[in-house]
């Protein structure tokens, strides 16, 4: 497998994952997008060590440390969903949910409760 | 004696961090109680810890000089910087122990308090890239943690808490991909390998910049992204939003002061095109700070908006950087100051608003009509911290005799100073509604003196006595003026 091929392999991935953000309105197809960005950072660590750098560990051991503490944040989030959200916040969240919404009040007027 | 010099030699820089540590030790072993007398012990046993870590972290730095390994980076910038934390965290233990001590967790989210601390310090001070990823997506779980924890009976702010920290976790992950970037730049571990490797003009490190920007830009909210930060600020308990204030947002300047010196480097040899983008931004971002604060009536939000107006100062220096008027060691103090400028005032004004929350029932500003009859001390006081909001307007003095007026670029110096004078205008503004609301006539026609405790006035008179010294030492330094301390200068630090 040639370099130039993994180099354009995981620009796709990464590309999927941010269009996935963008575009997603559910929480689930948020979360696997996230995994899209985080699967492209770790074939390009695997990818470089390998091809650049003659196995270097450096680029394993951020993978593990990273992987690790990133999907132990998320774990804390989805284990939060489950716990403390109603059934009602989270049918918002698996059906009507953009990370990046923009409504009049965020920057004009009252914030109605 | 010997043998604890040793060891402090050995723990160097990180006595902070162990003794802060050892704090947690501590109250862990309490952790479940819900007796008083524990909280109010392991409220001491906090603060103790806290003021001898702030003390450590100068002595230390004093004692042994700079520090510098593969693990770690500890000089005057960090000095200051785990102070900042150190300082913000004490009153943060302030704010808990005053509004949370019912709560049954509350020396659970003491221990979180101090968690978060000891992430935030570790990310400062990191000098490696593992280091850093690491200790900041800890910071990030941690302030989660704590913000959930101080909101557990309120229902309605849980999908604005859930919605919050999305964003930050989305932060992480873009840093993790931009390390994957510098790594195959030429298998970079840390900041300074790539300031003195000859690779720093390496595609991949601007493709990381790149993608370190739009991570910081999330991470703080800034326009027009900024709808789960309001949401959460709305409908938070006041110590969860000052922990969103005075640790998360802190902790996210030092990692832009972090990646300054790379980011000056490649700004600096930036076109005229990239000068005019950070411009435009940092206008934006200032300007609708400015305008959501001046059309809402909510209090909390009134504030949420002019915390991001003083964000989007960071983008302002940076432009201003770019263009040539200021060198890079002045973006450093400049960038600095607004933090110290940021957490002085906030602080000390968010507390007396929440009382005066507390008290009316409503987070309107109608709330504070007739305070200013009725408070004349803290209003004040309030006043003197609001007026230091205008310090920004300085930023026209290295416009006025900025080098670019020789250079021929006359009109990017116009400009920036037509944005300075907009925002500044439009920020005044704010400040006088707010002041002209404390000294108008409440509707009932009688005002009802609001009761702080005695404390509260030593507090917020600690904070304005500082403001005042630190402006008119700035002013008169500024001024070329001898200030009669001697050979002493603020701008003499090299950071």
């Amino acid at each position: 497998m040639s370099f130039q091929f993994i180099i354009y392999f995981n620009l796709a991935l990464f590309l999927l994952g941010v269009f996935g953000i963008l575009y997603s309105k559910d929480i689930v197809s948020l979360f696997i997008s996230y995994q899209f960005i985080i699967i492209s950072a770790a074939v390009n660590f695997l990818s470089f060590s390998k091809l650049l750098y003659k196995y270097s560990m450096w680029g394993v051991i951020f993978i593990i440390f990273g992987v690790v503490s990133i999907y132990f944040l998320m774990f804390c989030i989805i284990y939060y969903i489950y716990m403390k959200l109603d059934p009602l916040q989270k049918r918002v969240f698996y059906r009507n949910f953009r990370l990046f919404k923009i409504t009049r009040s965020d920057w004009w007027g009252e914030d109605n409760l | 004696m010997n043998f604890l010099i040793y060891i402090s030699e050995k723990i160097n820089p990180l006595q902070s961090i162990i003794v802060l540590s050892a704090s947690v030790l501590i109250s862990s072993f309490f952790a479940v109680s819900g007796r008083k007398a524990f909280k109010k012990f392991i409220i001491v046993i906090t603060f103790i810890s806290l003021i001898s870590a702030f003390y450590l972290n100068i002595y230390s730095f004093i004692s042994a000089g700079n520090f510098s390994s593969s693990l770690l980076t500890f000089g005057t910038l960090q000095v200051i910087e785990v102070s900042m934390i150190l300082f913000s965290t004490l009153n943060l233990l302030l704010f808990i122990a005053i509004y949370e001590i019912d709560c049954n967790h509350f020396i659970k989210i003491l221990m979180l308090l101090l968690f978060s601390a000891i992430c935030a310090i570790f990310v400062v001070v990191a000098g490696n890239f593992i280091l850093f990823f690491t200790s900041l997506t800890l910071f990030v779980l941690t302030i989660f943690q704590l913000a959930a924890s101080l909101n557990l009976n309120i229902s309605k702010s849980r999908p604005h808490i859930l919605g919050y920290f999305l964003r930050p976790v989305l932060t992480v992950i873009l840093f993790f991909f931009g390390f994957s970037l510098f790594y195959g730049a030429a298998e970079f571990k840390s900041m300074d390998q790539i300031l003195n490797s000859e690779s720093i003009s390496n595609p991949l490190i601007a493709l990381g910049l790149i993608i370190f920007g739009i991570a910081m830009y999330l991470y703080f909210f800034l326009f027009p992204f900024q709808n789960p930060y309001l949401g959460m600020v709305k409908r938070s308990r006041f110590s969860s939003n000052a922990v969103i204030w005075f640790l998360y947002f802190p902790v996210g300047f030092f990692i832009f002061l972090k990646f300054g010196d790379l980011y000056n480097y490649y700004i600096g040899k930036s076109s005229i095109y990239m000068s005019i983008t950070f411009m435009v931004i940092a206008f934006v971002c200032m300007l609708a700070g400015n305008i959501g604060a001046i059309t809402t009536g909510s209090i909390r939000r009134i504030l949420s908006f002019l915390f991001l107006f003083f964000t989007g100062i960071f983008l302002l220096n940076l432009s201003m950087f770019s263009a040539g008027i200021i060198s890079s060691v002045s973006t450093k103090w400049i960038n600095m100051a607004n933090i110290l400028l940021i957490m002085l005032s906030f602080i000390p004004i968010s507390s007396v608003f929440n009382e005066v929350e507390k008290n009316t029932g409503s987070d309107s500003i109608n709330g504070l009509a007739g305070f200013g009859r009725s408070n004349i001390f803290i209003v004040i006081n309030l006043i003197i911290l609001f007026l230091s909001w205008l310090m920004p307007a300085l930023y026209i003095l290295p416009l006025m005799r900025s080098r670019m007026v020789s250079s021929g670029a006359v009109a990017l110096n116009i400009i920036l100073m037509a944005i300075i004078a907009i925002v500044i205008i439009f920020l005044t503004v704010n400040i006088f509604r707010v002041i002209i609301q404390f000294f108008k006539r409440s509707p009932g026609g009688t005002v009802q003196k609001i009761r702080f405790p005695r404390f509260f006035y030593i507090y917020i008179t600690f904070f304005t006595l500082i403001i005042l010294a630190v402006s008119v030492l700035c002013l008169l330094e500024i001024s070329g003026i001898s200030t009669g301390t001697g050979s002493f200068k603020i701008t003499d630090f090299n950071l």
